[in-house]
């Protein structure tokens, strides 16, 4: 009986093409590495200036998350040709260093809000859509080790997010800290929105113009 | 957001009350303890006020996992990659979700053990050790002495869940000693990695580990008699890198420490009289 078959099987709808290169995709990762050992060193720094205990611990934990992707993207950087991982390891641009610095500038005690409000509802959602771009983006074929290391990086955004959102909405308890979050997280916002995301301009595919870049 | 926070600048909600350790080790009441002959210090069911030791015990174990997350955390931040490798940062961080986790831990076996937060004070001179500017020497400091000290608690702590026929004790300090040999033996890898080209830093560290293991034997609190409430424990800490000299030599250090609190003890008991 004959056991030639299919290389693919009738359930397996894998395509080659993808949307980036080799080039393309060590860039992107570059750009998530240095975001991740920023974030990843500005938690685990918060925790000692966080009084509230359940943010403490929550941020210890999330602290490794972070530190664990940036080396998930640490191994993968040699294999798309970039043996000099620190080479690649860079902000998408100025505006965006600039924003994260804005996002862990926070430090006194009573600003617990502002610390979560920046990673949570601005720098977190930017993370989760500039991997998801990634990973719809990409071949499923040619690059499925990113697309594994992006499956488990998502999995902890996602978790994450919804820990800082929760531990936000549990903090506020009143008109002023309601406004003190969208005061904060537009402030940041727009930084992030001068920036272009996560890699730069182009980060989920389009690119909105805020009208101040353009003035 | 600054580089090297010092201790006074540990936040904490309104429920902790904190206490300096020179205040507890000077405290005139100490003189009246000394002289009772309650037999054996370690923690057994026959020993009076044992459940009041144990939560209290318990409860210094939660503020003190609580400042071992903070100062892995400032090592994660404090240090650029030319000071500290990313992979060190890394393990730093591991090291942080293993700590939230014994906070967690231990905050629900105070709970089990019938104390509650802030129930006694708080004293901040483990995290002191991890405000030492070269990584090297946080390193000793946290890794090896801080979290050694962790070994010998947790060991002593299982025990007494055994004697006491207590299995949710038991299982927990099982767990938690487990992370921290973890965390000692890293303390030890790193410790020969940062220094392998220069001895001299080398040295300069395993001193200052000598210096914090001194100030962490509490006058007596650790040791290997029966006059110590906290044993070292050798095995685990032979798993986690130490060889059997440098057990020798904190038995010693343990030993000297006690010394010097009964010196003391005497000193005041001449002024008193």
């Amino acid at each position: 009986m004959s056991t030639a078959r299919a290389p693919f099987a009738p359930w397996d709808r894998r395509e080659l093409p993808g949307v980036f290169g080799v080039e393309e995709s060590a860039r992107r990762i570059g750009n998530y590495r240095w975001t991740e050992m920023r974030l990843f060193e500005a938690l685990g720094g918060w925790v000692a200036t966080i009084p509230e205990l359940d943010v403490k611990m929550v941020l210890g934990r999330h602290c490794y998350h972070h530190a664990w992707h940036a080396e998930l993207w640490t191994k993968r950087l040699p294999e798309l040709r970039e043996m000099n991982v620190d080479r690649m390891t860079v902000p998408a641009g100025p505006e965006f260093e600039a924003f994260m610095a804005a996002v862990t500038e926070p430090e006194a005690p009573e600003l617990t809000i502002e610390k979560l409000v920046g990673v949570y509802r601005v720098l977190i959602p930017r993370m989760i859509a500039a991997y998801t771009f990634h990973l719809n983006g990409t071949s499923t074929i040619t690059d499925a080790p990113t697309i594994r290391s992006l499956k488990f990086a998502l999995q902890d955004e996602h978790e994450d997010w919804r820990d800082g959102e929760m531990l936000l909405q549990s903090l506020l308890d009143t008109p002023e800290n309601v406004e003190r979050a969208a005061r904060r997280q537009s402030d940041v916002e727009r930084l992030v929105t001068v920036a272009g995301g996560i890699t730069g301009p182009g980060s989920i595919g389009v690119q909105p113009v805020p009208e101040e870049a353009t003035v | 957001m600054k580089r090297h926070l010092p201790e006074s600048e540990l936040a904490r909600d309104e429920r902790f009350r904190r206490n300096k350790i020179e205040d507890q080790i000077f405290d005139p009441r100490n003189v009246a303890l000394a002289d009772r002959d309650l037999g054996p210090a370690q923690m057994s069911v026959d020993r009076p006020a044992v459940a009041e030791r144990s939560r209290s015990l318990m409860h210094g174990i939660f503020v003190g996992e609580i400042q071992a997350l903070e100062g892995a955390g400032r090592t994660c931040f404090d240090f650029d990659e030319t000071e500290a490798p990313f992979a060190l940062k890394l393990d730093m961080a591991r090291q942080c979700w293993d700590e939230s986790r014994h906070v967690e831990i231990s905050c629900k076996l105070a709970e089990h053990m019938g104390s509650d937060i802030g129930e006694y004070g708080e004293s901040t001179f483990l995290y002191a050790a991890a405000c030492n500017p070269d990584p090297v020497m946080r390193l000793c400091g946290v890794n090896r002495a801080l979290e050694g000290l962790a070994i010998d608690v947790f060991s002593s702590m299982k025990a007494f869940g055994e004697s006491t026929q207590d299995p949710v004790l038991t299982f927990c300090e099982d767990w938690m000693l487990a992370d921290e040999v973890t965390h000692v033996k890293m303390g030890s890898d790193w410790l020969r990695r940062l220094t392998e080209h220069d001895l001299d830093r080398r040295e300069r560290a395993l001193d200052f580990q000598r210096t914090v293991d001194k100030v962490f034997s509490l006058g007596g609190f650790r040791g290997e008699s029966e006059e110590n409430p906290i044993q070292i424990t050798r095995r685990f800490r032979e798993l986690a890198g130490f060889s059997n000299e440098e057990c020798d030599e904190l038995a010693q250090i343990a030993e000297q420490a006690a010394a010097d609190a009964r010196q003391m003890v005497a000193l005041a008991h001449a002024s008193q009289s």
